[in-house]
């Protein structure tokens, strides 16, 4: 959950916000911004695997909103009509992600030399996971943050990304598996995360 | 299960560690909401909806009504060209038509409208499975689908599919040109 940053809006639902907003109230908007920009800068980041360009899509995603408040209906959950936006900004950078990712791989690939690998410090916790992350099929990975990250459900889920229940179960199933096979590779031992 | 369970939400909280927020990068968005918010305050929309005194004779208020009933009713009967949704600078009108066998409602979503089931409903023409609305365009290359009601992604059968759809969901492309008149 965002911080407040001292804003007069604490109290106020994301619908009341999102309400004045439309009617012009700059300040309410900056009240949304900073209660799901946190959380948008997160999944973008985790979406795309580079600061600047998650930094730009949340970007785009908030100027995105603002010009389409007037269409927000308060019977919509706002977070979900966010990431409905927020989600399909992060699918229109996703070719280029794809690029990076396969410049990652490659870098992989040299570290694998075993005459390098003593040299090569274990990644932490962290950085294990977001690669693994990124190796996985767009679909797959949109899927998996939106169930385990941003812990919404399936039928919200199928709301924001147009696909049905029973296609996101799967990914999700297919993102678990992949994961963990990934994260057992990337050290090529038997992976214990107990 | 229950280690699969636990191995799943360690790598969960993980990826849901908060991620530092550059101060710089929320004050450029919010400059450019500003400059969006001045924009319309300040444009065409803006000097539409400014209130501002004016004179009429009760005579003109009436021919008005007549000629702005007049107008409305044309367009009820029109044959379905369907809704037109507001225009982009340098836009034109661009036709959508969908053939849906037992349809309560049609939606088309695309690039236009972020993909937004709710923003541009389709009218159904007539008494038949013809589903249409006309959406004003600027010139370029756009993603588009149908969605009925309100669940099942259909591409455009009369449309070149589009490729690379990495979420597993139909689309088509359609590329508006530039007006030569």
């Amino acid at each position: 959950m965002a911080r407040s940053w001292g804003y007069p809006h604490v109290g106020e639902s994301d619908g009341a916000l999102a309400r004045r907003a439309a009617a012009g109230d700059i300040a309410a908007f900056e009240a949304l911004v900073d209660r799901h920009y946190p959380g948008c800068l997160r999944y973008a980041l985790r979406m795309l695997g580079e600061r600047a360009d998650a930094e730009e899509v949340v970007q785009e995603t908030f100027v995105r909103a603002y010009r389409a408040l007037p269409r927000y209906q308060e019977r919509d959950r706002f977070t979900g009509w966010l990431y409905r936006i927020l989600t399909n900004r992060c699918r229109s950078r996703g070719a280029r992600a794809q690029r990076r990712l396969r410049r990652l791989i490659d870098y992989r690939a040299g570290l694998d030399d075993p005459v390098e690998r003593p040299r090569t410090p274990r990644p932490d916790l962290s950085n294990r996971v977001t690669r693994a992350l990124l190796r996985l099929p767009a679909d797959q990975r949109e899927a998996f943050l939106l169930k385990y990250v941003e812990e919404l459900s399936y039928d919200e889920m199928a709301d924001i990304t147009g696909a049905g229940v029973s296609a996101l179960k799967m990914r999700v199933k297919r993102a678990r598996d992949r994961l963990q096979e990934l994260l057992k590779d990337l050290h090529g031992e038997e992976e214990s995360l107990d | 299960m229950e280690r699969k369970n636990r191995w799943i939400e360690r790598i969960a909280a993980e990826l849901r560690r908060p991620v530092p927020v550059d101060p710089d990068a929320k004050r450029r968005l919010m400059a450019e909401v500003r400059r969006v918010h001045e924009s319309r305050r300040t444009g065409l929309w803006g000097w539409l909806v400014r209130p501002r005194p004016v004179a009429v004779t009760p005579l003109a208020v009436l021919g008005g009504a007549v000629v702005l009933a007049a107008v409305i009713f044309g367009l009820a009967v029109r044959p379905g060209a369907g809704p037109v949704t507001p225009a982009a600078e340098g836009a034109r009108p661009v036709q959508f038509v969908f053939v849906a066998e037992a349809a309560s409602r049609v939606a088309l979503v695309g690039d236009f409208n972020d993909w937004d089931k709710t923003v541009t409903p389709l009218r159904r023409r007539g008494p038949g499975d013809v589903w249409s609305v006309v959406v004003r365009l600027a010139p370029g290359p756009y993603r588009y689908a149908f969605v009925v009601d309100g669940q099942r992604w259909v591409a455009d059968a009369s449309a070149p599919r589009a490729s690379s759809d990495d979420f597993g969901l139909p689309s088509s492309l359609i590329l508006v040109e530039e007006s030569r008149t």
